[in-house]
This record gives C-alpha cells, sequence and structure tokens, in this order.
C-alpha cells in the first residue's frame, strides 16, 4: 500500500516520539549511574555533570506533555524541579540518592504520561493546514460544493463557526439564509438539505429543546457525501445527531473549498471539526 | 451548619487539621508551664483554623447561589460532544452520568461527566448542594473553561450539579 507523504511524516514522528521516550530513563538513570562511578573512583570532575542528565530528562519529558492534547501539569513541570536540583549544592552521597530517586520518578511520571494523557500530537490541530481524517473527507467532497456562490461559501463559514462557538441562534440564521439561496439556484440539493439541518438544529439547542418527534435527514442517495454512515439499526437518537454531525461536516467541507478567505477562521474551529469526524 | 440560607460544610482535611492542632495543644500545655502562658493567644489562634475555612466556605457558596440563577436563565442544554475551545466563556448545561468523583475530601470536587456522545470533567470551586456520587444523573450548569486557563481542553467550571431523576 502507497503511503501519502502525511503518512510518512506521522511515523516519523510516532519514532522520534518513541526515541524521546526512551531518551527519559536513559538520561535519568545515566546521570545517576554517572554519578555512581564519580563516587566509587573518586573522579575530580565537577558532581553536577551527572545532574545534567536528569535536567534533560526533564526537559524531553516536559515536551512530551507539552505535545500532548490533554496536558499533565505534573511533568510539565518536571524542568523546575531539576533546576532546584543543580542550584541547591547537596552533598556527594545524598545526591546520589535523590537522583536514583528523581529517575524512578521520572519513569513513573513517563509511564503516567503515555497511559493516561493520550497520544502525542492528537489534538495539535488550528495550524496552518488541515489534518487528516478531515483532510480527506473535504478533498473527497470538493466536488460537492462546486456551483455555489462565495457569498453562500461565507454564510457556511459563518454557520460552522458560530455554532462551534455556541452561537445557535447566529447559526440559525445564517444557515437559513444559505438554504435559501442554495433554493433559489436549485442546485446542490445535499448541501441544501446539510444547511436546513444545522438550522434546525441550532433552533433546537438555542431554545434548549429536545429531539423532536419528525427531524429532518438525509435521503439515501446523499450517503457518499457524507462523513459517517447512517445506519438503519441505529436508534432515533443516533440517527438525528449523526446528521447533524454530517450537516456540519458537508458545510466545513462548502465553506473551506468555496472561501478562502475563511480558512483562518476554520482553521481555529478544526479541533471541532475533527472532533465531530472521529466520534461515534 | 447552615448560616442564613447557605448549608456551610467544612472539609474533612480542615476538621483532622483542627482536631490533631487540638491535641497537639492539649499536651503542650499539660507538660509545659510556657505554652499554658500562652494559651490566651493559642486558643483563638486554634479555632480560626476552624473558622477560616467555615468563611471562605461560606463565602463561595453564598456567591454561586447568587450565580445560579444567572446560569439558569442563559445556559444552553447541549449535548457533551459539542463543547470545544470555542465555547469558552460560555455558560451550558450537560445532563449526563457520573463517571469519577476526585477531590472529595478537599471540598473542591471535580467529576467525570459522560452522556452518550461523551466526556468531560466538571470541576467546582466550592462544596456542591448535594453529594454526588459515581452513577448519579446529574444535571451540570457551569461555564466552559480550559483545564489550565490559558491551554489544556475544554471542561466545565461548575457552578451547580443536581442529582436528576433517572430516566
Amino acid at each position: 500500500m502507497v503511503q501519502t507523504p502525511r503518512e510518512k511524516s506521522d511515523q516519523s514522528a510516532i519514532k522520534s516520539h518513541r526515541w524521546l521516550e526512551l531518551a527519559v530513563p536513559f538520561f535519568s538513570f545515566g546521570g545517576g549511574l554517572l554519578a555512581i562511578v564519580f563516587l566509587i573512583t573518586g573522579a575530580p570532575a565537577d558532581f553536577r555533570i551527572s545532574i545534567l542528565g536528569c535536567v534533560i530528562a526533564s526537559w524531553v519529558l516536559a515536551y512530551l506533555a507539552w505535545i500532548r492534547p490533554k496536558k499533565d501539569i505534573v511533568a510539565l513541570s518536571t524542568p523546575i524541579y531539576s533546576f532546584i536540583f543543580i542550584a541547591v549544592p547537596t552533598d556527594t552521597s545524598s545526591a546520589v540518592i535523590l537522583e536514583l530517586l528523581y529517575a524512578v520518578s521520572l519513569t513513573v511520571l513517563l509511564v503516567r504520561l503515555k497511559y493516561r494523557f493520550g497520544k502525542p500530537g492528537t489534538a495539535v490541530y488550528g495550524g496552518r493546514e488541515l489534518a487528516d481524517p478531515l483532510k480527506t473527507y473535504i478533498e473527497h467532497t470538493r466536488e460537492s460544493s462546486s456551483g455555489i456562490s462565495p457569498e453562500t461559501a461565507h454564510l457556511a463559514t459563518l454557520a460552522f463557526v458560530r455554532f462551534a462557538e455556541g452561537e445557535y441562534k447566529n447559526s440559525a440564521q445564517f444557515s437559513g439564509t444559505a438554504a435559501g439561496q442554495l433554493e433559489d439556484t436549485g442546485s446542490n440539493f445535499c448541501l441544501t438539505r446539510a444547511f436546513k439541518i444545522v438550522k434546525d438544529h441550532a433552533a433546537l439547542l438555542d431554545q434548549s429543546l429536545p429531539r423532536p418527534l419528525t427531524y429532518r435527514k438525509f435521503f439515501p442517495d446523499d450517503a457518499f457525501l457524507l462523513a459517517k454512515p447512517t445506519d438503519p439499526s441505529h436508534d432515533q437518537d443516533t440517527e438525528f445527531y449523526t446528521a447533524l454531525d454530517n450537516a456540519l461536516l458537508l458545510v466545513f467541507s462548502a465553506a473551506w473549498n468555496k472561501s478562502e478567505r475563511d480558512r483562518p477562521h476554520l482553521l481555529a474551529c478544526q479541533a471541532f471539526a475533527q472532533k465531530l469526524m472521529s466520534s461515534q | 451548619m447552615k448560616i442564613g440560607t447557605i448549608d456551610v460544610k467544612v472539609s474533612i482535611v480542615a476538621i483532622a487539621v483542627f482536631v490533631f492542632f487540638t491535641l497537639l495543644l492539649l499536651v503542650a500545655s499539660l507538660s509545659s508551664a510556657e505554652v499554658r502562658s500562652q494559651l490566651i493567644w493559642l486558643i483563638p489562634a486554634l479555632f480560626m483554623l476552624l473558622v477560616i475555612p467555615v468563611a471562605l466556605n461560606y463565602m463561595s457558596r453564598s456567591q454561586y447561589a447568587d450565580m445560579e440563577p444567572i446560569y439558569e436563565a442563559e445556559a444552553k442544554t447541549v449535548r457533551i460532544k459539542l463543547i470545544n475551545e470555542n465555547m469558552v466563556g460560555k455558560p451550558v448545561r450537560v445532563e449526563g452520568v457520573v463517571e469519577r468523583v476526585y477531590f472529595q475530601f478537599l471540598n473542591r470536587p471535580q467529576y467525570l461527566v459522560a452522556d452518550r456522545s461523551g466526556a468531560i470533567s466538571v470541576k467546582m470551586f466550592t462544596s456542591p448542594d448535594e453529594d454526588v456520587k459515581v452513577d448519579d444523573v446529574v444535571e451540570v450548569l457551569g461555564q466552559v473553561i480550559r483545564r489550565y486557563i490559558l491551554t489544556g481542553d475544554p471542561v466545565i467550571n461548575c457552578v451547580s450539579i443536581r442529582k436528576i431523576k433517572k430516566p
């Protein structure tokens, strides 16, 4: 299977993160072992050289904590403690014990980070470009947004961004206007339905109302343009909310493909769009 | 303990600190005449260990009680999945099941509340009106904030959490 450039760069990032994870125990315990060597041989070197291992390991751990979507404040603050290590003078034997205990703590924190704070980089969205799987979906639906005017595309941006911000009344208004414009041109029925679905949901959310008994949905013919497949076996709640996810993503796609000047605003909402893509 | 309409709760930690220093003072005053001579300020200081947490809890709870009607009026009911970083500062209402409870003993409880769409951390900076436990179905009113003020995932700064009847 041929890998895309993004997949290649993702794999190299995973590899480098693995090396960095190994670097934490390597440097911290390495420093500790060096300290033991200094102690045994009575080498005249400055003892703080061995402590540098713990300092480097702390910074690497802090970096690994920083690139995760869920930030671990304990791992992030380890460089401060490592600085105290260097700044506070201690005698050699107690420093060795302290250093080894610190190396154990860093390793425990690394394990905790790996298992409790998710994979690195999974939420580094909102940069300068779209990330997968949203990017693939936008490319897949590029053709579907052909024929919509720049004005409608701008309304799509406003509808999506306001929805992401929780400004449901505004989002309903913009979606309604965009749906009206598309209906006037008599084109792009699937996108028109998407705008109407966003409008209905936004209006309900604005009033804090529950799911109505009857609601708008996509047609089976629209399926190839939808990000999330609808299964007939799904219950009504799932069907109702999946329709909203699909509608929002289709609106996002139209905005992205047809309103280039709005892309910075859409990138600011990318995390939300990715959440819609990846959620059940 | 009720002060006016506010039900003040003192954390177990504050009580433990008070009890510890009471015992310490008792032992010290029995064994030392010098300590006994200082009791005139040591006893009020000891009671301050209890009075200060009570006063702080009263102030925070009365402030939260004032904010609750405002949030009741302004908050929109949303599914947890819709809460995202672009909603920071927005008042929201979510309904879900409590999956975890942390730091209840500190009177600063943190809950993990989940609905069918996802889960979110709900942080409360005072004690709640009700004793909320794991598996309780609750309604949360609060404001979307970032976990570490400027960074981190969105969480709810809870103004009120109350149990609702299971469907």
